[in-house]
């Protein structure tokens, strides 16, 4: 109750008696030996810092929606142009439809032999620039379901020979296969997509190879970091994986993937891109590149081509579909026009709604005056 | 108690009831399908531009993780009404450190410390290095935050809060107050009129901007008495 106020206070706010000393110890310099509870009067701690108070007025939102709706659209329009020019070919090729040349490998199994193939003819249009990419993509297959995604030993496709011999747990029931651990283990090794697709031009009753390239397909990273072959002489991989077996679907094992000794083993990259699982249950994975010759000649001209598929992977009994894919890729990826429509409309919606809430403030919001708070 | 108008609000229950509490239901559904469906949509079928994959599960959690972070810093940008410098250094802070995490996790060395504890090695530098990948993350940043800003902008003009309105007339500069006569005196007697804002009580104690002809200047207080004034 009683409040002192000594003269010995300083500007700066250190008082040398404290509040809650009672009246009668304010005599002399009763202050100096208690040591005080109030906070410094910093800045800091008397909540005085100098702080930027934005509030949302018209002059703030108002321009924000139009310069919004001006950016986007410009950028979606450049997006959907470039993703129009991105030349695409896709052909279905699971044969469920009985005029397909494929229909009668719709039922094979995995280990049929001799292998069933069929050949797809078709027309480009239009001729394809610069790097051609091939793809093989499928329909329904989900490789994201948690249990799948989940069946792979990492340690073992990174070449710890510990984890060679004695694959994870969560490889089951891919682990082992007749008292012999399965190298690679787990479902989605398994699983691994095994079609041979070959591309010919047909010019004038002559089939002409088309040369494709099957390295640089996988990422950097997972190539060089993620996936290592047990240490060892690198061209003597079937010793490296001695003591193991092959994945039960497979029909070769895995050092018989390749005959190049860096493209065999796990390092394999058509192993490598299956290994990493996609998102969506249609997905389109990296199956060869078709460099460009030269600046002046396109990659592939327009004309006949011919699709050679050695049909090994059944998907009808799950109602699968397997197609191809012919693409040229631009600074954006693929061909999708999803991006571009949707900045479109989004620039649209923006500078629409600006001009709504700029009708909307000048009608009511000049009412916001200050007459109706006493002061 | 400058305003008292303010404490309604609070009395009424205005801000905190069944409502509000659908709203915030509505807004967070609304955000959630905005961070699924547009990395869904700029990934389905799409390509790194180098032709290789960018469809994967890892990619897509980057993608869809990276939106929410940021999305979610605006938002609590938005409700800061009072930045001070510890509000930027956190709210800066937290995506900084969200990127720092992030490609730590995902670099080489921590993979092969402990390989099964981090399968996302390349993920990050693969990724957030596509223009693709950022264009998406724009687009769900400005779908999530700007109804926000425009529905809060809408309120404070067709239904401003008491709150609002102050805010509108402190923005304004007080209209000029007519001329008084010239003599002062009685205005520089003492500080008593500023004596309400924070930060003057220290310096009208101290006596300093009493002139000094008034009778109480040598002491520096009120009372001619040397010692202090004690109000029992």
């Amino acid at each position: 109750m009683a409040v002192n106020y000594s003269a010995k206070e300083e500007a700066d706010g250190h008082p040398s008696g404290g509040v809650g000393l009672s009246g009668g110890g304010a005599a002399g310099g009763g202050g100096g030996a208690v040591k005080t509870r109030k906070p410094d009067n910093t800045a800091f701690k008397q909540q005085r810092l100098p702080a930027w108070q934005p509030i949302l007025t018209a002059g703030t939102v108002l321009p924000a929606f139009f310069i919004i709706g001006l950016i986007f659209i410009p950028i979606g329009i450049g997006i959907f142009v470039t993703s129009n020019n991105i030349r695409e070919y896709e052909i279905d090729y699971t044969g469920t439809e009985p005029s397909s040349p494929c229909n009668k490998c719709l039922n094979v199994s995995w280990d049929s032999t001799p292998p069933c193939t069929c050949t797809i003819d078709f027309t480009l249009e239009h001729s394809f620039e610069s790097n051609v990419f091939m793809y093989y993509g499928l329909s329904n297959f989900y490789q994201n379901h948690r249990r799948y995604v989940k069946s792979r030993d990492d340690s073992q496709l990174n070449g710890d020979n510990s984890s060679l011999l004695n694959p994870s747990k969560e490889c089951e029931p891919y682990r082992t296969n007749e008292d012999k651990p399965i190298a690679p283990c787990g479902a989605i090794a398994n699983s691994m997509f095994n079609d041979t697709l070959e591309l010919y031009r047909l010019d004038n009753d002559t089939r002409i190879p088309i040369p494709l390239i099957k390295k640089g397909i996988a990422w950097w990273t997972d190539k060089n970091v993620k996936f290592r072959n047990p240490s060892g002489d690198t061209n003597n991989l079937t010793a490296l994986f001695q003591g193991t077996t092959k994945p039960v679907n497979w029909p070769k094992p895995v050092y018989m993937l390749d005959s190049e000794p860096d493209n065999n083993g796990f390092i394999n990259e058509d192993f490598i891109v299956w290994m990493r699982t996609a998102a969506l249950p249609t997905f389109r994975k990296l199956y060869r590149l078709i460099e460009r010759k030269n600046n002046f000649q396109p990659t592939l001209q327009a004309g006949k081509y011919s699709l050679d598929i050695t049909y090994n992977y059944p998907v009808h009994s799950f109602d699968g579909r397997k197609r191809m894919i012919l693409s040229t890729i631009s600074w954006m990826g693929g061909k999708n026009p999803f991006l571009g429509i949707a900045y479109i409309t989004v620039g649209s919606i923006c500078f629409f709604l600006g001009v709504v809430l700029l009708i909307i403030h000048h009608k009511y919001g000049n009412r916001n005056t200050s007459a109706d708070i006493p002061n | 108690m400058l305003f008292p108008q303010l404490y309604v609000p609070g009395q009424q229950n205005l801000y905190f009831n069944k409502i509000v509490f659908v709203n915030c239901v509505l807004h967070g559904i609304y955000s959630s399908l905005i961070l699924f469906f547009i990395p869904y949509g700029a990934m389905y079928n799409s390509m790194r531009s180098d032709g290789k994959a960018i469809a994967d599960y890892q990619s897509f959690a980057l993608v869809a993780q990276t939106c929410l972070l940021i999305v979610v810093s605006a938002q609590i940008g938005l409700d800061t009404a009072y930045w001070t410098v510890v509000n930027q250094f956190f709210i800066w802070g937290s995506l900084s450190v969200y990127f720092a995490i992030t490609f730590t996790m995902y670099s080489d060395g921590m993979y092969l410390m402990l390989t099964p504890s981090f399968p996302f090695v390349g993920t990050a530098r693969n990724t957030l290095s596509q223009p693709n990948v950022w264009l998406a993350i724009f687009l769900s940043i400005i779908l999530c935050v700007l109804p926000v800003v425009g529905y809060r902008f809408l309120k404070t003009q067709l239904k401003p809060t008491p709150s609002d309105k102050i805010k509108e007339a402190k923005k304004r500069p007080p209209p000029p107050s007519p001329k008084r006569r010239l003599r002062r005196t009685s205005t520089r007697r003492s500080g008593y009129a500023f004596s309400h804002q924070h930060g003057f009580g220290a310096l009208i104690m101290s006596g300093r901007n009493m002139r000094p002809k008034s009778p109480f200047a040598t002491t520096g207080t009120f009372s001619p008495n040397t010692t202090g004034i004690s109000v029992a």
